[in-house]
């Protein structure tokens, strides 16, 4: 059996999942943030997932049944989202522009705590996808034993 | 010598199908928030189920090897199909994974799994007591 | 006492006369099944008593059959047009009791058929 596939692409999952967790995190404790390194507020990160081929070199190919029907997934590095800094009034606010408007992280943390909680559901399931796997390779060994 | 009956190795190729089926359903689970991504579904019940033949109902005769394979009892070159699912709801982003109905349809492929091994062990087991003859 | 007895058993036997003893064994070649042509719905279910070998012979049909229909229930399901598992399970357990049943018939049979060899004469 191909198992090694069928890890290899529940384990991407998993990968895929960690990332954007990571993601969700750091926007959530950084919602407030009006100061960073680059100068301006934090940028609110996310990634983006994009499925691969599982089977990567030729010689798999030729191997597996399904070619490349059967895809992992693959999360793009952290990068910044575009959406623009929100605007408030607030003049007193050490880091107010000379209009007296402070520009803040564009997060909502109660779409981000729903993205979390959708994040640690999509890491179970691979977990248990990649459990399944393993349970029907031991399956297997029991071939044949009274 | 082949020793194997028709419904052996019919079981034979279903374990080969269904490990198949399992990639394709850790594949859309994994690509459950991926924009763009449909979900793969696998079907061999049906090639199975021609190549097999039950009750003798379909008897066709077929004496090219593209011919479809009815009741013949070779299992070797069954095709199965591998399509992308045209129903379930499509969100904006272009995906129609249905998470927890993958999780459902994997459940299920696990027990037909262990069935089928199962099943295999009977048969197997009846043929090695034929042969020791009951000692 | 013991002399009765022995005059009660003696009276037994001799209404077995050795004739009688031969004819029952023999073997009727009319009214013996002919197995290549068995049919297990003619080898089942006769009113009038029957001699071992037509038992025997349509214990065996029916156990053919069982193995038969359990094969047919493997089919089924794992092509799909059942998802009964427990009825598929059942059905391959009855085929496989009645087999070990009548393999087990089968050695005793032959045990007695040694036994009876070993008889002086």
């Amino acid at each position: 059996m191909d198992l090694l596939t069928s890890l290899k692409i529940s384990s991407s999952g998993l990968t895929a999942n960690k990332k954007r967790m990571a993601a969700i995190t750091s926007n959530i404790a950084n919602a407030q943030t009006t100061r960073t390194a680059e100068g301006g507020p934090y940028q609110p990160k996310e990634v983006v997932f994009g499925s691969e081929p599982a089977r990567e070199s030729f010689s798999e190919i030729l191997e597996g049944e399904l070619q490349e029907n059967a895809q992992a997934v693959h999360a793009t590095e952290i990068q910044n989202s575009k959406k623009p800094p929100v605007l408030k009034y607030e003049p007193n606010h050490p880091d107010a522009n000379p209009e007296g408007y402070v520009a803040y992280p564009n997060i909502n943390t109660m779409e981000e705590m729903a993205n979390m909680i959708e994040a640690s559901r999509a890491y179970e399931a691979n977990i248990n996808a990649m459990s399944t796997a393993k349970s029907m390779a031991i399956k297997d060994l029991e071939i044949g034993r009274n | 010598m082949k020793l194997e009956d028709k419904t052996l190795q019919a079981l034979t190729a279903s374990l080969k199908f269904r490990q198949l089926r399992q990639e394709l359903h850790a594949s859309n689970i994994a690509n459950a928030e991926t924009p763009g991504y449909k979900a793969k579904k696998l079907d061999f019940e049906e090639a199975l189920a021609r190549a097999l033949d039950v009750d003798d109902q379909l008897a066709m005769k077929s004496s090219d090897s593209r011919h479809f394979n009815v009741g013949g009892g070779s299992f070797n070159n069954l095709q199965p199909e591998v399509y992308e699912d045209s129903n379930g709801i499509v969100s904006p982003d272009g995906n129609n994974v249905d998470r927890d109905q993958e999780m459902a349809e994997m459940a299920e492929n696990k027990v037909m799994y262990d069935a089928t091994v199962q099943l295999i062990n009977k048969k197997l087991g009846l043929l090695k007591y034929a042969i020791g003859s009951g000692q | 006492m013991a002399i009765e007895n022995l005059g009660n058993m003696n009276k037994m036997l001799s209404n077995y006369s050795t004739q009688d003893w031969t004819k029952s064994a023999s073997i009727d070649q009319a009214s013996m099944p002919k197995f290549n042509e068995l049919n297990p719905n003619q080898a089942t279910g006769a009113a009038a008593p029957q001699s071992f070998s037509e038992i025997m012979a349509s214990s065996l049909a029916e156990v053919n059959n069982m193995q038969v229909e359990a094969n047919k229930a493997i089919q089924k399901l794992a092509s799909g047009q059942t998802k009964n598992i427990s009825e598929t399970m059942l059905a391959v357990e009855n085929a496989e009791i009645a087999f070990k049943t009548m393999n087990q018939v089968r050695m005793k049979v032959i045990e007695a058929y040694k036994e009876i060899m070993r008889m002086q004469m």
